[in-house]
């Protein structure tokens, strides 16, 4: 059972491996902050989609399935807006356009259609939990490599008397620019791709 | 058509719980972010003053993005204005309010509302990305275009050349209303 957390992070990775939810994965990887917000909003609608797409997958009709999908979904992500923009409003200006994107991410369509309408809610509990860590994962260290890089910092929540800025010394002044950019955003992810499918081969060699 | 009836019946119930489940969230939310808005407004408005009595909100005509204006005044004389102007942005509407004086300057301005790419177009709600545009419309051109920038801030604006120039262009159209109305 454990397995259906584990495989979302390296071996079916979404971002990487199976490469799906790649327009917000690149388009929120500009800081460190963004990623974390998105990928928090991404769980918890996979999380909330899966429990019940499980559980009402006797219920629903085959036919209507995608349509009953996508109202689950789209609750769950205006949900998630709404509180967002409620109780942590600096962070939902700062995602803007990509927390309603969420309804489109293929992630989450794919693992209600792939997974939690064919499994028990357990293991969809599991599966969303460990695609969504892995999604976040990766938006992590696509964002670190993008913003140490193309801003020379890295931007965490602000605590207490630190600001939530760490700036790098010596990029913070002069920043490779083109990592912040959309062709940057590119690059960056088409070697972590080259990089995960490499350790992904030597594995099934061994 | 029995079997057509039961499938829409169980997707019209599904549709059902999602309505009443997002009305209970947004019966907690709606008063929270309401708040949050006024107080944002409020907040902005006290920055954009630069220190005069700011007037009743003025409704426009909404040509050329002007929705409206705060008179700000001195003693009984309007000084200047906050004009609540919209631009067009990369992903959207720019919402703007900004401190014009009578002779065109901008005084100050501040990004409401906007859909702009986060790390990009999304620059333009910090504070000091609007010090590009402050000063200018008196003496010298308010920025709409790269050419108007030097080297430093036009590398800054790499990236976000729409959301810099949809900004430029609504500033203008700002100052040019002030000039309408009361200006010099």
């Amino acid at each position: 059972m454990l397995k259906e957390f584990t495989k979302g992070l390296i071996k079916e990775n979404p971002v990487f491996i199976i490469v799906l939810g790649l327009c917000p994965a690149l388009g929120v990887s500009t800081k460190v902050i963004n990623s974390l917000g998105m990928g928090a909003g991404v769980i918890f609608v996979l999380l909330g989609s899966n429990i019940f797409v499980s559980l009402l997958k006797d219920f629903i009709p085959d036919k209507v399935r995608i349509p009953a999908y996508i109202v689950i979904i789209a609750s769950f992500v205006t949900i998630v807006e709404m509180v967002m923009e409620a109780f942590i409003p600096a962070l939902y200006d700062s995602l803007g356009v990509f927390v309603p994107l969420i309804v489109v991410n293929c992630i989450i369509l794919g693992r209600a259609e792939a997974f939690a309408n064919k499994n028990t809610i357990k293991a969809s509990i599991l599966d969303a939990l460990g695609m969504g860590i892995g999604f976040t994962l990766a938006l992590i260290l696509i964002a670190l490599i993008r913003e140490v890089f193309g801003l020379g910092t890295i931007t965490l929540f602000p605590i207490g008397s630190f600001s939530g800025v760490i700036e790098i010394p010596g990029l913070v002044d002069s920043p490779v620019r083109v990592f912040g950019l959309a062709a940057g955003a590119l690059l960056v992810m088409g070697f972590l791709k080259a990089l995960f499918t490499w350790i992904e081969d030597i594995r099934r060699v061994k | 058509m029995k079997e057509v009836v039961k499938t829409g019946g169980k997707l019209a119930v599904i549709c059902a719980v999602a309505a009443i489940a997002l009305g209970v969230v947004n019966a907690v939310t709606e008063p929270k972010i309401a708040a949050a808005r006024a107080a944002r407004l409020e907040e902005a408005l006290s920055e954009l003053s630069v220190g005069l009595n700011i007037g009743q909100y003025v409704e426009s005509d909404n040509q050329n993005g002007i929705n409206g204006y705060y008179p700000l005044s001195d003693a009984g004389n309007v000084d200047a204005y906050i004009v609540d102007v919209t631009g067009a942005g990369y992903a959207g509407d720019l919402g703007l309010l900004t401190t014009i004086s009578l002779e065109g300057e901008v005084l100050a301005a501040a990004l409401m509302e906007d859909s702009e790419t986060p790390g990009l177009g999304k620059e333009a709600e910090n504070a000091s990305y609007m010090k590009m545009y402050i000063g200018t419309g008196k003496d010298s051109v308010i920025p709409s275009s790269k050419s108007h920038l030097n080297p430093a801030d036009a590398d800054a604006i790499t990236g976000a050349s729409i959301t810099f120039v949809g900004i430029g262009k609504a500033l203008n159209e700002a100052a040019d209303f002030v000039g309408q109305i009361g200006g010099m």
